[in-house]
C-alpha cells in the first residue's frame, strides 16, 4: 500500500542503511586499492569488530560507555590485520608468485573459514548484543534506534576523517602513491611492503569499526558478517573498485533500491533489487559509475 | 633377508588383525545419524539444543541400558546440514550410504527435511524429523519419513484458537520464505477459508538471510494489524521484535513467536527491554508430566548444563531413544526392518506418552505430535517454565 508517509520513511531507512553498509565497502575498496587484492574474509573481521565491542561494552565499559569501545574495538582489528598481513599477504610480494590473485582468493577465503569456525566454537551458537541505552530518535516520520542513528552520524564521521587522513597527511599521500602506482612509489623510497600493512590494518578495521557501530542493531553472532560483506562487494562493483566517493554513492544507491523494493514491489526480493542494481550498472558502466579503468604491466 | 620376511609377515599378520578386530568392534555399534544445522544460514543454537539431547540418549542407552540388539552400544554421528537443502542432501547420503547408520533424525529446517526425504524415498533409510513442521515432510506420505513434532496444520489451528480467544480480526504474517515460513502462512489463509474464522490476514515475507526488516515492518504498521505472527526462525525472530520496537510496532501490537525460541536462555539478554508481552509456541512445559526416561534426561541434563531442558533437547533425546527401541524390537540394523518397527511399534519417549507412527491419512501419516501451548511473558526477566499458559491445543483429526 502507498503513502508519501511510507515513502519517506523508506527512503530515509535507505539512505541509513546504504551508509552504514558502506563502511563494509570503503574497507574492501581501500585494500583493493593499495594491496591490489580482494580480501574475501571482510565479514569475518566485521564479526571480530562486533564481539569486541559487545564484550568491551558488557565487561568493562558498560552501555554509556559505548563510544569509547567503538574505536578500541576499530582498533583491535586494525592490530590483528596488521598482524596477519605479513603472514598471510606479504609473501604474495615477497616471493616471485605467478598467481597472485589466485592467492590471495585462496589465503582469504581459508582465512575466512577459520576465523568463522574458530567464532563458533569459542562462541557458540547464541545472539549476543552489547544492548544500548540510546533512546528511539524520530528522524521526519521514521523513528529510529538510537543506536543506529549514532552508528550512522559515526559512519558519516569516520569517512570524512579517512578522507581527510588520505589528502591531508604524508601517510595518505604515500597510500594515494601506492594506489596509482606500486612501482612508481618504491621508487620514490616508499616502504611499500610496511604501507601494504598498514593498508590492509586499516582496511580491515574499517571492517571492525562497522561491526562495532552495528552490534546493537544486527546482533553478534558467528557469522553476522556474512550479508554485510555480500552488501560490500554489491557496493564496490556498483560504485567502482578503488573510488571511495563511489562507495559512499553506492551504499546509498543500494540502500534505497532495496528498501523501495521491498516496501512497494514485494518484500521477499529485497536482496534481489539490490543485485538487479548491480546488473544494471555493469551493463551500463562495467567499470562502475566512478571506477576507471586500468592497465597493468 | 628370511628374518625380514619372517618379520614383515609377522607385521602383515598383526595388521590384518588389527583391522579385523576393528571391524568387529564396529559392527558391536550401532550408528544413528543426527543431521543438524550447525551453522548459518541455519539455526546453530536449536543444532546444538537437540544435539545436547541425543548425546544424553546415546549415554541414556550404552549405561543404563546397557545398549540394545544384544548389548550393543549405540553411537551418533554428526552432519552439520547448515539449514541448506544440498548440504542436508549431502550430509544424509553419506550417513545412510558412508556410515551406514539405522536412520537419520535431528531435522530442524523443514526444507533440508523435504530435500532429504526426496532421497530418503530411494536410499531406504528412515529419517525421523525432531523439529521440522512443514506438511510435505509426511503429507507425502514416503515410507522411509517420520516425524515427532506439531505440525504446520496444528500450529495453525492454535494460532486460529488464539485470535479467536483474544478477539483478534486483523492479522499480520510476517514470514520468512522458506518451506516453514510459506507453508505456515498458506496454511492460514487456507484454514481461514475453510472455518470462516473470518481475520483479515496481510501477509508479508522476507528472505531468511535479510538483516533489516524496516521497510516491511512499517508496511505491518501501516495495516494497524491487532496481532502479529513471527514466522521467523532463528536470528530473523529476534530482528523482528527489536524492528517492530523500533518502528512502534511493540509493545502496543501483540506479538506471538510461532516456535519455542523465547524459551532459550538468550532471549532475555537480547531482549531485555522488549520481551515483556510476547506470546510464543512451545511443546512442552515443566508443569507437564514426564515419562521414566524423560525425568533422567531432565536430571542428568540440569546436571551437566546447568539448565532447564527445553523441547528441543527432549526431542532430540526422545527421538534418538526411538530409533534405539526400534532397532532393539526389530533385531536387526537393515533399514527396511527398522521402518517396519517403527510402524508397527509403540515408544517411550520424555513425554508421558507412548509415541506411535499410524498409517493415517495426509499430513498425519508417520506422525506424533505433542500438545501445543500458547505461552506469554507478562514480565521481564520471567522463567519460561513460569510463563502464563494461555491455552493448550491438541491437535490431529484423524
Amino acid at each position: 500500500m502507498f503513502s508519501t508517509e511510507l515513502l519517506v520513511q523508506t527512503l530515509i531507512a535507505g539512505v541509513m542503511i546504504g551508509v552504514l553498509y558502506a563502511l563494509m565497502a570503503l574497507g574492501i575498496t581501500f585494500i583493493y586499492s593499495i594491496v591490489k587484492m580482494i580480501n574475501w574474509a571482510m565479514g569475518e573481521f566485521y564479526m571480530i569488530g562486533s564481539f569486541a565491542q559487545y564484550l568491551l561494552v558488557v565487561f568493562l565499559l558498560g552501555r554509556d560507555l559505548w563510544w569509547i569501545a567503538v574505536p578500541l574495538s576499530a582498533l583491535s582489528v586494525f592490530l590483528i590485520g596488521a598482524a596477519l598481513e605479513p603472514i598471510l599477504i606479504k609473501p604474495m610480494f615477497r616471493q616471485a608468485l605467478e598467481r597472485k590473485d589466485e592467492y590471495a582468493t585462496v589465503v582469504t577465503i581459508a582465512l575466512l573459514l577459520l576465523l568463522r569456525n574458530l567464532a563458533t566454537g569459542i562462541a557458540g551458537p547464541n545472539q549476543f548484543t552489547p544492548g544500548s541505552n540510546l533512546g528511539v530518535v524520530m528522524l521526519g516520520p521514521l523513528p529510529v534506534t538510537g543506536a543506529r542513528f549514532a552508528a550512522f552520524l559515526c559512519t558519516l564521521a569516520a569517512l570524512a576523517l579517512f578522507y581527510v587522513l588520505l589528502k591531508r597527511t604524508w601517510w595518505g599521500l604515500a597510500l594515494r602513491a601506492a594506489a596509482q602506482s606500486r612501482v612508481g612509489a618504491q621508487t620514490s623510497g616508499v616502504d611499500i611492503l610496511r604501507l601494504d600493512q598498514i593498508a590492509f590494518g586499516v582496511g580491515v578495521g574499517l571492517a571492525g569499526l562497522a561491526g562495532a557501530l552495528l552490534a546493537p542493531e544486527f546482533q553478534v553472532y558467528p557469522t553476522n558478517g556474512v550479508v554485510t560483506t555480500v552488501k560490500g562487494f554489491e557496493i564496490i562493483v556498483i560504485g567502482g573498485l578503488g573510488s571511495i566517493p563511489g562507495a559512499l554513492i553506492a551504499g546509498v544507491m543500494l540502500g534505497v533500491v532495496e528498501s523501495l523494493g521491498a516496501a512497494f514491489i514485494a518484500s521477499p526480493y529485497q536482496n534481489v533489487y539490490g543485485f538487479l542494481l548491480v546488473l544494471a550498472v555493469l551493463l551500463i558502466k562495467p567499470t562502475g559509475l566512478f571506477g576507471e579503468r586500468v592497465r597493468q604491466a | 633377508m628370511k628374518p625380514f620376511t619372517r618379520a614383515l609377515g609377522s607385521i602383515a599378520v598383526i595388521a590384518l588383525a588389527g583391522l579385523t578386530g576393528s571391524a568387529q568392534a564396529a559392527d558391536d555399534t550401532i550408528k544413528i545419524g543426527l543431521e543438524i544445522p550447525l551453522s548459518p544460514p541455519g539455526d546453530p543454537a536449536a543444532g546444538q539444543l537437540i544435539r545436547r539431547g541425543a548425546d544424553l540418549a546415546v549415554e541414556y542407552v550404552n549405561t543404563v541400558m546397557k545398549g540394545v540388539n544384544g548389548g550393543k552400544k549405540i553411537e551418533l554421528v554428526v552432519q552439520d546440514s547448515q539449514g541448506k537443502t544440498d548440504v542436508g542432501v549431502a550430509a544424509y547420503r553419506k550417513l545412510a550410504t558412508e556410515d551406514k547408520v539405522i536412520g537419520v533424525t535431528g531435522f530442524f529446517h523443514s526444507s533440508v527435511n523435504i530435500a532429504v526425504n526426496e532421497v530418503a524415498k530411494e536410499i531406504g533409510v528412515p529419517t525421523l524429523a525432531t523439529q521440522t513442521s512443514a506438511a510435505d515432510i509426511t503429507a507425502k506420505r514416503y515410507e522411509p519419513a517420520f516425524r515427532t513434532h506439531a505440525i504446520d496444520p496444528i500450529r495453525v489451528e492454535t494460532f486460529l484458537e488464539f485470535t479467536k480467544k483474544m478477539g483478534y480480526k486483523r492479522v499480520s504474517l510476517v514470514a520468512e520464505t522458506t518451506d516453514y515460513g510459506i507453508g505456515i502462512s498458506e496454511e492460514m489463509e487456507k484454514q481461514n477459508k475453510e472455518t470462516k474464522a473470518g481475520l483479515e490476514i496481510q501477509k508479508i515475507t522476507f528472505d531468511h538471510a535479510a538483516t533489516d526488516l524496516t521497510a516491511q515492518l512499517l508496511q505491518v504498521k501501516a495495516f494497524k494489524p491487532d496481532l502479529v505472527i513471527n514466522i521467523g526462525v532463528g536470528a530473523p525472530v529476534d530482528l523482528i521484535i527489536d524492528q517492530a520496537t523500533t518502528v512502534g510496532l511493540l509493545p502496543t501490537t501483540p506479538m506471538i513467536v510461532s516456535y519455542d525460541a523465547p524459551e532459550r536462555p538468550q532471549f532475555w539478554k537480547l531482549h531485555e527491554k522488549n520481551g515483556v508481552g510476547i506470546y510464543f509456541i512451545a511443546y512442552y512445559s515443566p508443569k507437564q508430566k514426564l515419562s521414566d526416561i524423560g525425568e533422567w534426561m531432565a536430571k542428568a541434563y540440569k546436571e551437566k548444563y546447568g539448565e532447564t531442558a527445553i523441547y528441543s533437547s527432549l526431542n532430540g533425546f526422545g527421538d534418538v531413544m526411538i530409533l534405539a527401541q526400534a532397532a532393539d524390537m526389530a533385531k536387526s540394523t537393515d533399514p527396511k526392518a527398522i521402518i517396519k518397527a517403527l510402524e508397527a511399534g509403540t515408544f517411550k519417549t520424555w513425554a508421558d506418552a507412548p509415541v506411535t507412527f499410524p498409517d493415517a491419512p495426509g499430513v498425519y501419516y508417520h506422525n506424533w505430535s505433542p500438545p501445543i501451548l500458547v505461552l506469554h511473558y507478562t514480565k521481564p526477566n520471567e522463567d519460561w517454565q513460569t510463563a502464563e499458559i494461555v491455552m493448550e491445543h491438541v491437535g490431529g483429526k484423524h
